[in-house]
């Protein structure tokens, strides 16, 4: 059963970051960090249960503040860069490459 | 134990399938409804887990207040410009193989898992309370980690003000 919960875990994190890798609309990629952020959390939690300390759920909570933090900015990013370029293709945001 | 098996086949279809259909569906609404899904299926295994008071916090911060913020966001913008982009990126074999790659490499790590499972479900709540057990250790162990982390959002939010100022 532990190998059952550690896959789900494993392809939460392996979907997120190939949507992080594949897809063009940058509101979809901060969609797909959360899931990984996600998946990670489960292995967390996962590890907790199995082998009995509270320690890996803690660990969660300040993942998950992290991960809110984290969506804070990254929407302020999007927000910020629709109001400059009028997009939100993450292939249209290469003006630091110039 | 059959009916613990069923009921995480079906919490992990919601929540593997939830996080499918982010990654394929072309309208970013769509993808946030499939991300209130595949977190509602991950709160359902953490229940499992005997992890109570987690799956609340997930549900509350994750499936409430993220997806709130992302589609609220997605309000503010031209819903043309954003539905009319193509979905994947030119290079998306590659990326798609890359990600098979994370996958297959984190299969053989999990399987190769051997830990002493004799405290299995055990020390998870103090007189029945998980809420307790977490608190225990929060304000025990982990005191200056939890001020780190009100520092982190304070921090976070004025830096998401500062980033939608009107001149940079």
């Amino acid at each position: 059963m532990l190998a059952a919960y550690m896959f789900v875990s494993v392809l939460l994190f392996a979907i997120g970051a190939t949507g992080a890798m594949i897809r063009r609309n940058f509101l979809i990629v901060l969609m797909s960090l959360e899931l990984m952020i996600n998946g990670a959390g489960m292995a967390l939690i996962v590890m907790s249960y199995y082998i009995g300390n509270v320690s890996g759920q803690v660990m969660f909570l300040f993942v998950a503040a992290v991960a809110a933090s984290e969506t804070a900015v990254g929407l302020a990013i999007v927000a910020m860069m629709y109001k400059n370029k009028k997009s939100v293709d993450i292939n249209d945001f290469t003006t630091l490459r110039k | 134990m059959s009916v613990e098996i069923v009921v995480f086949a079906i919490l992990a279809i919601f929540a593997v399938g939830g996080g499918f259909g982010i990654i394929v569906t072309k309208n970013p609404f769509r993808a946030a409804m499939w991300m209130v899904l595949s977190f509602i299926g991950s709160a359902g295994i953490f229940v499992m887990l005997d992890a109570v008071f987690i799956a609340m916090l997930q549900l509350i911060v994750y499936a409430g207040a993220i997806t709130v913020m992302v589609v609220i966001a997605m309000y503010t913008m031209d819903r043309l410009t954003i539905a009319s982009l193509k979905r994947f990126n030119n290079q998306a074999y590659f990326g798609a193989l890359f990600g098979l790659g994370i996958l297959l490499d984190f299969i053989v790590i999990a399987s190769k898992l051997k830990i002493n499972t004799v405290y299995m479900g055990k020390n998870l709540s103090i007189a029945g309370s998980n809420v307790k057990a977490i608190g225990d250790v929060l304000f025990k162990s982990y005191l200056l980690p939890f001020e780190i982390t009100a520092i982190v959002l304070l921090i976070a939010l004025f830096g998401a003000v500062a980033l939608t100022k009107k001149d940079l």
